[in-house]
């Protein structure tokens, strides 16, 4: 039987040439994706000097679209005038799947007004959709609770990191030379001498819900507990000033060292120079960053928030509450164990890359799209509790949620009292270009694009 | 291993651990063959009728296999509600299940684990929710009593408005207005400076007793100016926040008063030898000489009056010079316009006015005393002499200004000051309402009356809609939401 391979098209508002990770979440996930055989577009927005389309590496084609940017390269939900440009690409494209990308809560200024209008918007975008995935359980329960979805139609697949890019400070080149004798060795095991400073290391936008705070209050209390001990803090952002501040006035201006921000190729480059990657942050979906630390050898030191737990076993993380006092003991604790070499860092790496891979990921999400194109049976997809959640929601689920406009409105209704009018009336406005489209540009007309030649994956070795 | 196999084969690499797996082959018997769903959940069980999408010949069947499961599986549980007889079944059944599947899901991304990616578990699934974490349930009598605040805040701008309609149509004469408001100005800054001399000095015997444990670093309940005397010693405290609460009275000399009071701190530390005889320890010698003073007794407060005193007249000459100008200020606007313009501004008054704050706040709602500032002056400039003007103004300078500080320390004082407070301000409020818009003195007395009745059902009333309003609140919290940093610090970190 020959092996199912779609047409998908990825949208979201972050893409290259705008470093972050959003943007090399996709480009992974897009190139893995191509390399099992599918065919993948990214739609984007125009950046200054980049409108039109690109190509990349492995044959993905990217759409960069104009609209009008409002917030940090955010661009306005723009239905409307989005739409006859989206409906040509397509159509062109053959697009079986539209994949979006977005990071709800992370950019957003917080405030009771802000979370309803973020609900009812994530509620309204949510409500048309045949499956969402999310990167942690922490943020799967979420999603399924402001956006009122059916559990089995939320998957959850994690982030991965490209652990080559994150390999320790003396971790053997890769490929490791043929006739070394070494080759398969493990790295060697590089004790802490007694005097030696333990670093660490943060790295992080200095934000508010990224713990800025914690940190500028942990440090002194920290450097006092233990003074044989360094801080190098990467990134930038508002909290830099109260940071700064704070090594002026206890003077610790030869133990916490500030490199501003960094770019994301650099990061392997500052972490390996630490010892222990501390965390702060008071809320995190996933946290690549912490797969990152811990795959450049880091023992890493984090807030037990959001998705955080689930991210790494326990052998490579101290948790702390968000609190002072807490994340004080815990970085202690790391230190001591450090300092008693009872953490085995040089192991981590391999762990890490045993753990997170994009393979693995682009697998995952093929299983996904299999499901929701129906290749896959319903059963197998939507599991044993298909039962248990049509009970526990008196919904249908979304494998056999019908498409057809009426039902469609119909869920845009249920989503509020005032909202729910609102969101029909866009949605018929929306059905109305449609109809005038087909009319005025007829499907016919449209070029169908030439294709790359697909790539033909062979191993799906069951791991 | 071939059961396995089979197994698998239909229910895929992810196969569930539900009995209904181990009864399969009898699903296939009793079913009529089907394309996709050819095993039960147990759910099916019960809830036979609820799935829509189930088609053909399944819905006459499934209540035998219900019966059959039932019997087999779950004869143990006996009955019992649905969700935890099925709960257990499922525990029951995992025992009989084959080796493979004993693992359970876990919520961790770091294994890769034997079960689909869109699985819910419904032990844990959502368990970590939390609604209304933080709800207080109102209750009806300490709602009351906290609406007393607005109370006397309304009745404080009614009877500023009563007096502005008295000196108007000229039935009270502007100097009585002004004289006997001046009269209680005096009496409860009186009042007031004995108070907070008082407490200056309960807080230097607890401060005492406490031997400064942790210094600088203490919280500082009573709210100090944190900028003047965080950095210097902590045993200045009353002299600290007589000053910042003078500071927010009289803004045009607080700076001097700092300063004065920074070079002889302690004044009142010194006071407490003169009543700490109940406490013997504070008389010890060494006690008293790390902190005595270097500048004579009691003189801090002597200071502090006699610069109330300069910065009162200061204010007083002000407004005195400005009246003749404030007179002719709007005379080229219309009169309803006034009314309009004055009512909005003591509306905002009302609605902005800080009824939270406590002792310590160092310019409570600004926006609030400068509109009603704003609507005393446009009131005064419809009056016809220079006279009626600076009366009006001075007078709500001390409604305005000055009033609001002396309710906050009564309340703080004393519970029963605050309430014979209000009733004091109800009484005259609605006496006063009485008396413009009737004739003689029996309408005062209907006024109080009115007044009092209004009062008593608003509180109640509001009170009552509050409590009856909460069954709307569903705030749901879990691990998701942003985190609460706990930071034990000198700054005061605003949480957003």
């Amino acid at each position: 039987m020959p092996r199912l391979t779609y047409n998908i098209a990825m949208v979201s508002d972050f893409f290259f040439p705008q470093p972050g990770g959003v943007e090399s979440h996709i480009y992974q996930l897009a190139t893995k994706l191509v390399d099992r055989g599918h065919k993948v577009v990214v739609i984007t927005h125009a950046y200054a000097d980049r409108k039109g389309i690109r190509y990349l590496t492995n044959g993905i084609k990217v759409y960069h679209v104009p609209f009008a940017i409002i917030y940090r390269s955010a661009t306005f939900p723009t239905v409307f005038s989005f739409f006859p440009v989206f409906r040509n690409i397509m159509i062109r494209e053959q697009i079986d799947i539209v994949h979006g990308h977005a990071s709800l809560s992370s950019s957003l200024p917080r405030g009771p007004i802000t979370r309803i209008l973020t609900n009812k918007l994530l509620k309204f975008i949510l409500s048309d959709v045949d499956h969402v995935i999310c990167v942690s359980h922490t943020s799967k329960e979420n999603t399924v609770l402001r956006a009122a979805l059916d559990p089995v139609m939320v998957s959850v697949i994690p982030n991965a990191v490209v652990s080559e890019n994150f390999r320790p400070r003396k971790y053997p080149p890769e490929p490791p030379a043929p006739n070394n004798g070494f080759g398969n060795a493990t790295p060697a095991v590089h004790h802490l001498g007694p005097n030696d400073p333990v670093v660490i290391v943060v790295i992080s936008r200095l934000f508010y819900n990224k713990g800025t705070d914690l940190l500028t209050a942990s440090i002194p209390r920290i450097l006092e507990n233990h003074p044989n001990t360094r801080f190098i803090i990467a990134g930038s952002g508002p909290k830099s000033i109260d940071l700064e501040q704070m090594i002026e006035q206890n003077v610790l201006q030869d133990k916490v060292e500030m490199l501003g921000s960094v770019r994301h190729e650099q990061v392997r480059d500052v972490m390996i120079r630490g010892h222990i990657y501390l965390h702060p942050s008071l809320t995190e979906a996933f946290g690549t960053v912490l797969v990152e630390a811990a795959s450049c050898g880091l023992y890493v030191v984090c807030t037990a928030v959001g998705g955080i737990p689930e991210v790494l076993p326990s052998h490579m993380t101290v948790f702390a509450k968000p609190e002072e006092d807490d994340l004080v003991v815990a970085t202690g604790k790391a230190i001591s164990a450090l300092r008693a070499n009872k953490v085995r860092t040089e192991k981590f790496h391999d762990q890490v890359k045993a753990m997170y891979s994009w393979d693995n990921i682009a697998k995952r999400t093929e299983r996904v799209y299999n499901g929701i194109m129906g290749d896959i049976p319903e059963a197998d997809f939507y599991g044993y509790d298909v039962g248990n959640t049509a009970a526990w929601n008196g919904e249908s689920h979304s494998g056999v949620r019908s498409f057809a406009l009426i039902d469609r409105l119909k869920r845009y209704y249920g989503c509020g009292v005032w909202a729910g009018k609102l969101f029909c009336l866009c949605a018929v406005i929306d059905y109305l270009l449609f109809v005038f489209c087909e009319w005025v540009f007829p499907r016919d007309r449209i070029d169908i694009a030439a294709d790359w030649p697909r790539k033909i994956y062979h191993s799906d070795d069951d791991d | 291993m071939a059961g396995t196999g089979i197994r698998q084969s239909v229910v895929g690499p992810y196969s569930t651990l539900t009995p209904a797996t181990v009864l399969q082959p009898l699903d296939r018997l009793t079913t009529s063959p089907r394309s996709s769903r050819s095993h039960l959940a147990p759910e099916d069980a019960f809830n036979a009728a609820s799935p829509p999408r189930r088609s053909g010949g399944f819905d006459h069947s499934s209540n035998n296999n219900m019966s059959l499961l039932r019997d087999t599986v779950a004869s143990s549980s006996g009955g019992g509600d649905v969700r935890s007889s099925r709960r257990r079944e499922s525990k029951f059944g995992s025992r009989s299940r084959s080796r493979r599947r004993k693992r359970n899901w876990k919520k961790i991304l770091w294994v890769r684990q034997a079960y689909p990616d869109n699985y819910t578990d419904q032990t844990t699934f959502l368990d970590s929710l939390q609604r209304n974490p933080r709800l207080q349930p109102y209750e009806f009598w300490p709602l009351v009593a906290d609406t007393t605040v607005i109370v006397q805040q309304v009745c404080s701008v009614t009877i500023f408005v009563v007096c502005f309609v008295g000196i108007f149509t000229e039935r009270v004469s502007p100097v009585a207005v002004v004289g006997w408001g001046s009269f209680a100005t005096f009496v409860g800054w009186a009042v007031w400076d004995w108070w907070v001399g008082q407490k200056g000095e309960d807080e230097v015997l607890q401060r005492q007793n406490s031997h400064r444990s942790r210094g600088a670093w203490q919280p500082r309940q009573d709210g100090g100016s944190a900028s003047a005397n965080s950095t210097t010693a902590p045993t200045t405290p009353s002299a600290a926040s007589s000053v910042t609460n003078l500071g927010s009275t009289e803004r045009t000399t607080s700076q001097g008063n700092l300063t004065a009071m920074r070079s002889q701190h302690g004044g009142s530390v010194t006071s407490l030898h003169s009543n700490g005889s109940h406490n013997s320890r504070l008389l010890d010698p060494q006690d008293g000489l790390r902190h005595r003073p270097s500048s004579p007794l009691r003189s801090g407060r002597a200071t502090l009056r006699l610069s109330t005193i300069k910065s009162a007249s200061l204010i007083y000459f002000t407004i005195l010079g400005l009246s003749p100008i404030l007179k002719s200020l709007t005379r080229s606007t219309s009169p309803d316009s006034i009314w309009a313009m004055s009512f909005l501004l003591l509306a905002i008054n009302i609605f902005f006015f800080d009824y939270s704050g406590g002792v310590g706040v160092k310019f409570p709602a600004s926006l609030s005393t400068n509109a009603a500032l704003m609507a005393s002056t446009v009131l005064a400039s419809r009056l016809p002499s220079t006279g009626q003007v600076f009366s009006l103004t001075l007078f709500s300078i001390e409604v305005f200004g000055l009033f609001p500080v002396f309710r906050r320390y009564a309340r703080h004082r004393s519970w029963r000051y605050h309430v014979a407070l209000t009733v004091l301000l109800t009484v005259g409020a609605g006496g006063g309402m009485g008396l413009i818009l009737g004739e003689g003195g029996m309408d005062g007395l209907l006024g109080v009356l009115v007044g009092a009745f209004i009062v008593i059902v608003a509180m109640g009333a509001s009170s009552w809609w509050l409590i009856g309003l909460q069954k709307y609140k569903n705030a749901m919290n879990g691990p998701w939401d942003q985190a609460r940093p706990i930071i034990i610090s000198r700054r005061q970190w605003e949480y957003d």
